[in-house]
C-alpha cells in the first residue's frame, strides 16, 4: 500500500515536471520555427499572391505580430479558447484549442483526432506483434540455445533491425502483394468501418514495425531469462526438484518479462507519435505524416500540437513503464 | 505560368518519381497516363456506366475550394464537381488543348478591344440540391477568391478586372462586391478589364470560375462541402482531403454538359500514398486497384525500366506532356552572368543527355533548346542559338570563355533544392559532371526546399545560377513568357519570377500588343518569334521538356490525355 | 519507505561486482577470443574499415571515379537502366553502374561506407560526449543540476527526432558539409539514452566504497568523476555505444530516404538505398549491394557488440569462476551472455530509425524512479 501510494505521488509529480517540460518544449518549437526558411504567410497564400495579399493572409494568421505575441496567444488558447474568422463567420475553438492550421484553417485538435485512430492502431497492433515475435524469438535462444528454430527466429528479427523500415516495408509489399498475391495491398479501413477488414488491412504494416522493432525484444528478454535463471532463488527451485517447465513458465519468465513490459511501454508511446516512413507507404493517415508535412510547411501550429500530444505520450508511457516494472518486478522478489 | 503553386510535397520525398511533377496542386492535379493509342487501357467492348473508380495518389486534395485551387484549366478531380464558364476540350494530343464552353453557352463575346468580354450561361443548369445556378453565383465564386481567408489561386484576375488590385473580397470591411464583374440577368455576366486580353476563354476555365451561391457559403469550411455543379459530389472528405469520396450528382445533365463523361458511379480518391507503392499497386491491379488510375504520379525509371520488358504493362502506360520546361536560370545581377559571353559558354557545355539521363531517361524527359514548351499551342518555334548537340559542346564553349578572357576555365556556384525532384541535386549533378568538360568547375549549393524557393525569387537576393522550371497556366504563350520576361512583372518584395530582370521596352511592348489578339493562331506565332529573340541573349539554358508516363488499372478503360494535361483525363475513364 | 527498500532488495541481488571496474583490456580479449562469431564480426568489419578508408586508393586500382558519369552504360530509353545482365558488371565494372547515371557502383558502395560509417561513428561518439557529460553532471551537480538536466533529458528523449532534424537541417547554410550536419544532427539529438545509463549508473556508483573512500580521502568531484568513475562507467557506455552505431548507420539511411541525408553528387549507403529501392525488379543487384552491404554492417556491429558487452561483464569472470549449475556448467562460456539490469535495460536506448525518435528507456537503469532513489 505504502508503495503504491508513494508510486502515485512519485507519478503525480512526474506528471507536473512532464507538464512543465512540454511548456517548455512548445516555447522551443516557437523560437526555432522563427528561424525557418519559408514564410508561413506566402506559403498560405499561394506563389502567385502578391506582397499586398501575403500581407493581409499574415495580419489574418497573426503572423504580424513579434513572436511572443503568438505564443502569448497560443497560451491563451490552451486555457481559454480563441475566436477565428472563417470568413462568413467567427468560429469559436474551445480551450484546450490548439490552433488553427496555418496552411488549411482546419483546427489543430480535428486534424490530430482524425490522424489518430491510424496511429494508435499501427501503434498497438505493432506493439504486439513485436511482443510476440520478440519474446519467443528471446525465450527460445535462452533456453534452447543453438536449436535451428532459435537460429532462424535470430536471425529474422536481426534482418528486421538491419533493414531500413523503408526497403522492409517495400520489399514486404512487393512479396506478399504483388508476387505471391497473398494479400491485396492494404488501405486503411477504420477499425470502426469493418473490423475485420481493419485487421486484414493492418496486418503488414504491424508486420514492417513489429519486425522492425522486434530484434530488440530478442535480445532483451533472452538477457533477462538468463540472468534470472542464473539467480539464487531460482537455484533453489531447481535444487528442490521444480520441473523445468514450471521454473520457466512461473518463475523466469516472471522475472524475465519486466524489463521487456516497461520497454514495451515506452516503444508505445513512442509509436504513438506516428512511424512516418511506415504510415506513408501504407498510406495510413496518421499522426507521424500530419507532422513531417507540416514541418515543411512550416505549419507551426500543427507541429507544436502534434508534438505536445506526443510528447504528453511518451511521458504517461514513461510513468506507466515505470509503475509496471517496480510492480511487476516485486513479484519475483523474495519478500 | 507556374505550376505548383504551393510545391506541397508527399509526406515523403519520392525516391522513386524521379519526374513527379506535382500538378495537384493544380488542383486535382493533373496527372496520369493511359494507353497511347485508343487510349482504351483494359479491357474490351465500349465503355459503360457503373463501378467504382479508385485515385490512388500521393498527395492529399487539401485544398477543395475553388477560391483556392489552383488549377490547369479546372484541374482533374476538381472539375469532376465544379464545372466553370469554361473548360478545357477533353480530348487526345494537341486538340486538348483548344478551350470549350462548359457551364456557357460560348467561349464568351469580346468587345471594346478584347476588354469586356460576356457570357450567357446554358438554361436548366442547377446544383446537386436542385437549385439553379445564377450568373451572380458566378460572379459571387469569382469576388469570394479575393479573400485573404481564401487565398491560393492565380493572379490573372486580380490584374486584369478592373479594381482587381484593390477589391478584398466580399468578407472584409471595405466594398463588399466587384463592380467591374456585372450581372444584368440571371443567365449574363460581363466581365470588364483594364486592357484587352484575347486569352480570357483560358482563364475562364479556372475553378475560381465556378458558381457557389452566396447563401450555402460557409468561408473556410466550405471546402468540406461545397455545393456541386458537376455530376459528381462530395460524399465524404476525410482528414483534411487525404480521402475523398464522390458520388453522382443527381441533377447534372450529360444534355447540358458535352465534356465529361462520368461513367463510373462512385469515385474514391485516396493519396498519402508512396509513389512507388502507387505505381506497384496499378500495376498489380489486384481487385480494387484493377479499376484505379492515378493523377499525380509518373512511372519512375526503374518502374519504366521493367514496363519495358512486359508487354502487357506496356499496354496499360499512357503517355502525355504537359506545357512545362526546365532551364538554367541566370541572375545577371551576380558577376560573372553579367558577361553574356559566360551564359552562351554554359549553354554550349550543357549535356542535354546526361540531364536527361538524371531525370530518368529519355522517356522522361525531352531535351529542350526553346523556352516555350515544344508544342503548337504554345507557339513553339524551334530555335537553337547555341548548340550544344547531344553531349554538349566543350569546345566550343572553352573557345567562348577564353575569348571573355577566362581560358583556365571558370568556377560558378550552382543553387538546387536539396529535395528530389526536377530542381534536385541529382540534376544538379549532371549539371556540374556536363560543364566540367568544357573547363566550368561547379559548386554546388543545395538548399531546403523552401529556403530554395525563398531565395531564387527574391529579387534582390537571387542566386547568379539556379536550377528552375515553369509550366502552363493554360496552353498558350502569354502565362509562359510573361511572368518570366516582362518588365512589369518584377516584383521587388514578394515572388519573381523574372529570373534575369529583363526590362526591355521592345518586348514589354510586344507583350501587351500580342495580349490582346483573339486570334488565338495569329497570338501564337508572335509568341514563338519572341521567345526565339529573347532566346538570343542566353538568358537561360533549356534543358528538359518532361514526359509524363503513367499506369492505369487493368479494367480502366477510355484513356483521354490531352497535351493541356499531359494526363489522363478522370472525367473520361471508365470502369466497365 | 517500500520504494526504497526495494531498490536495496534489488541492488543486493545484483552482484556488487557488477559495478566494481571493468576488467582490464587483456581480460576481455581473451575472451572475446573464444567466440568464432564474435571474431568473424570482427573480421568482417575490420576489412569493410579498412576497405571504406582505403576506397581512393581501392577505386583508383580498379581504374574507377565515384564521381565520373557514363552515360552510354546505361539504356536511355529505359529509365536510364544498365545495359547488360546483373547491373552491368563488367571487367572495367566489377559490381556494374549506377542506374540513370552509369556511375561505378563499385566506386560508390566503397566511398559510400567511408561517408555512412563516419556519420554513424561521428554520431556515435558525439551522443556518448554529451550523454556522459550530462549523465555526469546531473549525478555528481547536486539536486537542481540533477532535476534540470533530467527534465532535459526527458525532452530529448520523447522528442519526434525526425521533425527536429528536418527543422535543423534546415536553418543551416547550403554550403554546410552535409556530413558533418548529419553527425551533429543525429549526436546533438540523440545524447538522452547515455545520458540516463550514466546517470543512474553513477548515481549506484558514487554510493560505493570506492567511490567513497576517494571522496572521504578528499578527492574533489572533478577527481573522483575523472579517476573513481569514468573507469567504471567504461563497460555500460562501450556496451550502449555497440547498440547505438549500428541503428545509427541505419538511421543515416532512413534520414536519406526523407531527403535529409547526404545529397548527391556525395554518395552514402543510405542514399544509393533510398534511389535504389523500386529498382528491385528492374536492376536487382542495385538494391542487393547496398542493403546486404548494410545489412552484413549492421549484423556484424550487433554480434560484435553483444559479445564485447559480455566481455566487458565482469560477473562474466566471476560466474566463471563460480560455475553455475545444470546444463549451463558444461558450457560455462555462454553463460556468460547474461547482462546485468544497468546493460540491459540500456539496450532499449537504441532509436527507431522510422518514429525516429529516441527508445526511451526507464528513469534509471533500476525500476526505481530515481528521485526516490537518491540518497
Amino acid at each position: 500500500m505504502n508503495a503504491l501510494l508513494s508510486g502515485a505521488r512519485f507519478t503525480a509529480k512526474r506528471l507536473v515536471g512532464a507538464a512543465l517540460v512540454l511548456l517548455v518544449l512548445s516555447v522551443a518549437l516557437y523560437s526555432l520555427f522563427y528561424l525557418l526558411p519559408g514564410d508561413p504567410a506566402r506559403l498560405a497564400c499561394g506563389e502567385r499572391c502578391d506582397p499586398s495579399q501575403v500581407a493581409q493572409v499574415r495580419e489574418r494568421l497573426g503572423l504580424d505580430e513579434p513572436v511572443h505575441a503568438q505564443y502569448a496567444h497560443f497560451l491563451q488558447g490552451l486555457f481559454t479558447g480563441r475566436d477565428y474568422s472563417a470568413g462568413t463567420s467567427v468560429r469559436h475553438c474551445a480551450a484546450p484549442c490548439l490552433g488553427l492550421s496555418h496552411q488549411n484553417d482546419q483546427p489543430v485538435s480535428t486534424l490530430i483526432v482524425e490522424g489518430f485512430p491510424a496511429t494508435l492502431s499501427l501503434a498497438v497492433g505493432a506493439m504486439t506483434l513485436c511482443l510476440l515475435l520478440g519474446v519467443g524469438t528471446g525465450l527460445l535462444s535462452a533456453l534452447r540455445r543453438g536449436g535451428i528454430t532459435e537460429r532462424v527466429l535470430t536471425v529474422l528479427t536481426l534482418a528486421g533491425t538491419g533493414t531500413p523500415v523503408f526497403l522492409l516495408g517495400l520489399l514486404l509489399l512487393m512479396v506478399v502483394c504483388a508476387y505471391l498475391r497473398w494479400l491485396p495491398f492494404p488501405s486503411y479501413v477504420p477499425l470502426a468501418e469493418d473490423p475485420e477488414q481493419w485487421a486484414w488491412n493492418m496486418l503488414l504494416p504491424w508486420l514492417t514495425l513489429g519486425l522492425f522493432e522486434s530484434a530488440k525484444y530478442a535480445r532483451l528478454t533472452r538477457a533477462s531469462t538468463l540472468e534470472v535463471l542464473a539467480e539464487d532463488h531460482i537455484r533453489t527451485f531447481r535444487a528442490y526438484g521444480v520441473g523445468e517447465r514450471a521454473v520457466v513458465a512461473r518463475h523466469a519468465l516472471r522475472g524475465a518479462l519486466p524489463p521487456v513490459i516497461a520497454l514495451g511501454a515506452l516503444d508505445l508511446g513512442t509509436m504513438l507519435g506516428g512511424a512516418m516512413i511506415t504510415e506513408s507507404l501504407f498510406g495510413l493517415p496518421g499522426l507521424g505524416r500530419l507532422l513531417i508535412g507540416s514541418v515543411r510547411d512550416v505549419d507551426l501550429p500543427v507541429v507544436v500540437g502534434v508534438v505536445l500530444v506526443i510528447g504528453t505520450a511518451v511521458v504517461v508511457a514513461n510513468a506507466v513503464a515505470d509503475v509496471l516494472h517496480a510492480l511487476a518486478d516485486r513479484r519475483v522478489l523474495p519478500s | 505560368m507556374r505550376v505548383l503553386p504551393r510545391d506541397r510535397r508527399p509526406a515523403l520525398p519520392r525516391a522513386a518519381a524521379t519526374a513527379s511533377v506535382t500538378l495537384a496542386l493544380l488542383g486535382g492535379a493533373v496527372a496520369c497516363a493511359g494507353p497511347q493509342d485508343d487510349g482504351s487501357g483494359g479491357g474490351d467492348g465500349k465503355p459503360a456506366e457503373g463501378g467504382t473508380l479508385t485515385v490512388l495518389n500521393s498527395d492529399a486534395q487539401s485544398d477543395f475550394d475553388p477560391a483556392r485551387l489552383y488549377t490547369s484549366g479546372g484541374g482533374n478531380v476538381p472539375s469532376l464537381v465544379f464545372r466553370t464558364l469554361t473548360t478545357r476540350n477533353r480530348a487526345d494530343g494537341a486538340k486538348g488543348t483548344e478551350v470549350v464552353p462548359d457551364l456557357a453557352t460560348g467561349l464568351g463575346k469580346p468587345s471594346e478591344g478584347a476588354k469586356v468580354w460576356t457570357y450567357e450561361l446554358k438554361p436548366g443548369l442547377k446544383y446537386e440540391d436542385g437549385s439553379p445556378i445564377t450568373s451572380a453565383d458566378v460572379k459571387y465564386g469569382v469576388e469570394r477568391s479575393f479573400a485573404a481567408e481564401l487565398s491560393g489561386g492565380p493572379p490573372y484576375l486580380r490584374d486584369w478586372l478592373i479594381g482587381g488590385d484593390r477589391y478584398e473580397g466580399p468578407f472584409g470591411k471595405g466594398k463588399k462586391e466587384l463592380d467591374s464583374i456585372e450581372t444584368p440577368d440571371d443567365r449574363t455576366i460581363v466581365f470588364r478589364l483594364k486592357k484587352g486580353v484575347g486569352d480570357f476563354p483560358y482563364v475562364a476555365t479556372q475553378t475560381q470560375f465556378a458558381p457557389v451561391p452566396k447563401a450555402k457559403d460557409t468561408g473556410t469550411d466550405y471546402e468540406k462541402h461545397p455545393l456541386s455543379s458537376g455530376p459528381y459530389r462530395v460524399v465524404k472528405n476525410t482528414n483534411d482531403g487525404e480521402r475523398l469520396q464522390l458520388a453522382r450528382n443527381k441533377h447534372w445533365s450529360a444534355k447540358t454538359d458535352s465534356e465529361r463523361k462520368a461513367y463510373p458511379d462512385t469515385v474514391d480518391v485516396r493519396s498519402g500514398l508512396d509513389p512507388a507503392v502507387i505505381n506497384q499497386r496499378l500495376s498489380t491491379s489486384s481487385s480494387a486497384d484493377a479499376k484505379a488510375v492515378t493523377t499525380d504520379t509518373n512511372l519512375g525509371p526503374a518502374e519504366l525500366a521493367r514496363v519495358g520488358s512486359d508487354k502487357e504493362l506496356k499496354e496499360r502506360v499512357g503517355v502525355g506532356h504537359f506545357g512545362y520546361t526546365n532551364y538554367l536560370a541566370f541572375n545577371p545581377d551576380v558577376k560573372p552572368f553579367d558577361d553574356p559571353a559566360v551564359r552562351k559558354a554554359v549553354a554550349y557545355a550543357i549535356d542535354r543527355a546526361s540531364v536527361v539521363n538524371a531525370v530518368g531517361g529519355s522517356s522522361l524527359a525531352e531535351p529542350a533548346t526553346t523556352f516555350l514548351p515544344n508544342q503548337k499551342a504554345f507557339g513553339y518555334t524551334p530555335y537553337d542559338h547555341f548548340p550544344a548537340g547531344r553531349g554538349g559542346d566543350p569546345d566550343k564553349a572553352r573557345e567562348v570563355l577564353a575569348k571573355a578572357g577566362h581560358r583556365n576555365g571558370i568556377t560558378l556556384t550552382l543553387t538546387h533544392s536539396t529535395e528530389d525532384g526536377e530542381t534536385g541535386p541529382k540534376i544538379a549533378a549532371a549539371v556540374q559532371q556536363s560543364l566540367k568538360k568544357a573547363g566550368i568547375r561547379v559548386r554546388l549549393e543545395g538548399l531546403e526546399n523552401n529556403a530554395y524557393d525563398e531565395k531564387r525569387w527574391d529579387a534582390e537576393d537571387a542566386p547568379g545560377l539556379y536550377l528552375s522550371r515553369w509550366g502552363a497556366d493554360w496552353p498558350a504563350g502569354y502565362p509562359f513568357l510573361a511572368p518570366i520576361f516582362d518588365g512589369r512583372q518584377i516584383v521587388a518584395n514578394g515572388a519573381n519570377f523574372n529570373h534575369a530582370k529583363l526590362d526591355d521596352p521592345a518586348v514589354n511592348k510586344e507583350f501587351d500588343d500580342v495580349q490582346q489578339l483573339t486570334d488565338l493562331d495569329a497570338a501564337a506565332k508572335r509568341w514563338g518569334a519572341l521567345d526565339s529573340r529573347i532566346g538570343e541573349q542566353a538568358l537561360s539554358v533549356p534543358l528538359f521538356h518532361p514526359v509524363y508516363q503513367r499506369l492505369v488499372g487493368k479494367d480502366v478503360k477510355n484513356v483521354v490525355i490531352s497535351d493541356w494535361t499531359g494526363v489522363l483525363d478522370v472525367s473520361q475513364v471508365a470502369v466497365r | 519507505m517500500a520504494v526504497r527498500q526495494e531498490t536495496a532488495v534489488r541492488d543486493s541481488v545484483t552482484p556488487l561486482g557488477a559495478t566494481g571496474p571493468a576488467p582490464g583490456p587483456g581480460g576481455v580479449w581473451r575472451r572475446l577470443r573464444t567466440r568464432p562469431a564474435a571474431l568473424a564480426s570482427g573480421g568482417v568489419l575490420a576489412v569493410l574499415v579498412a576497405a571504406a578508408l582505403a576506397a581512393p586508393l581501392l577505386t583508383a586500382l580498379a581504374g574507377q571515379d565515384p564521381y565520373a558519369y557514363h552515360g552510354d552504360l546505361v539504356d536511355s530509353a529505359r529509365g536510364g537502366a544498365p545495359h547488360g545482365a546483373f547491373g552491368g558488371a563488367s571487367g572495367a565494372h566489377w559490381l556494374g553502374v549506377e542506374p540513370g547515371t552509369g556511375r561505378d557502383l563499385f566506386a560508390l558502395l566503397l566511398h559510400g561506407a567511408r561517408v555512412s560509417l563516419l556519420v554513424a561513428a561521428g554520431a556515435t561518439l558525439l551522443q556518448v560526449v554529451v550523454g556522459l557529460a550530462v549523465g555526469l553532471t546531473a549525478a555528481l551537480g547536486g539536486r537542481w543540476a540533477d532535476r534540470l538536466l533530467s527534465r532535459v533529458t526527458d525532452v530529448m528523449v520523447a522528442l519526434p527526432m525526425l521533425v527536429l532534424a528536418i527543422a535543423l537541417t534546415t536553418v543551416v547554410p547550403g554550403d554546410f558539409p552535409r556530413p558533418l550536419l548529419l553527425v551533429l544532427v543525429m549526436g546533438l539529438l540523440g545524447w538522452g539514452g547515455v545520458s540516463r545509463v550514466v546517470r543512474a549508473r553513477t548515481m549506484a556508483l558514487r554510493g560505493l566504497d570506492f567511490v567513497a573512500a576517494a571522496r572521504l580521502g578528499g578527492s574533489g568531484r572533478l577527481r573522483v568523476a575523472r579517476r573513481e568513475l569514468l573507469p567504471s562507467l567504461a563497460a555500460p557506455v562501450l556496451t550502449y555505444a555497440a547498440i547505438l552505431l549500428p541503428s545509427n548507420i541505419v538511421l543515416e539511411a532512413s534520414l536519406s530516404f526523407l531527403g535529409i541525408g547526404v545529397k548527391p553528387p556525395t554518395p552514402s549507403w543510405g542514399q544509393l538505398l533510398s534511389t535504389a529501392t523500386t529498382w528491385y525488379r528492374a536492376d536487382p543487384a542495385y538494391v542487393l549491394l547496398p542493403s546486404g552491404l548494410l545489412f552484413v554492417t549492421v549484423l556484424a556491429f550487433t554480434v560484435l557488440g553483444d559479445a564485447v558487452r559480455a566481455a566487458l561483464d565482469p560477473r562474466e569472470a566471476s560466474r566463471l569462476r563460480v560455475g553455475t549449475r545444470g546444463e549451463r556448467a558444461e558450457r560455462p562460456l555462454e553463460g556468460g551472455e547474461s547482462v546485468h539490469v544497468g546493460t540491459r535495460l540500456a539496450g532499449s536506448g537504441a532509436k527507431s530509425a522510422d518514429t525516429g525518435t529516441r527508445l526511451p528507456r526507464t528513469g534509471a537503469e533500476s525500476p526505481v524512479p530515481h528521485e526516490e532513489k537518491a540518497p
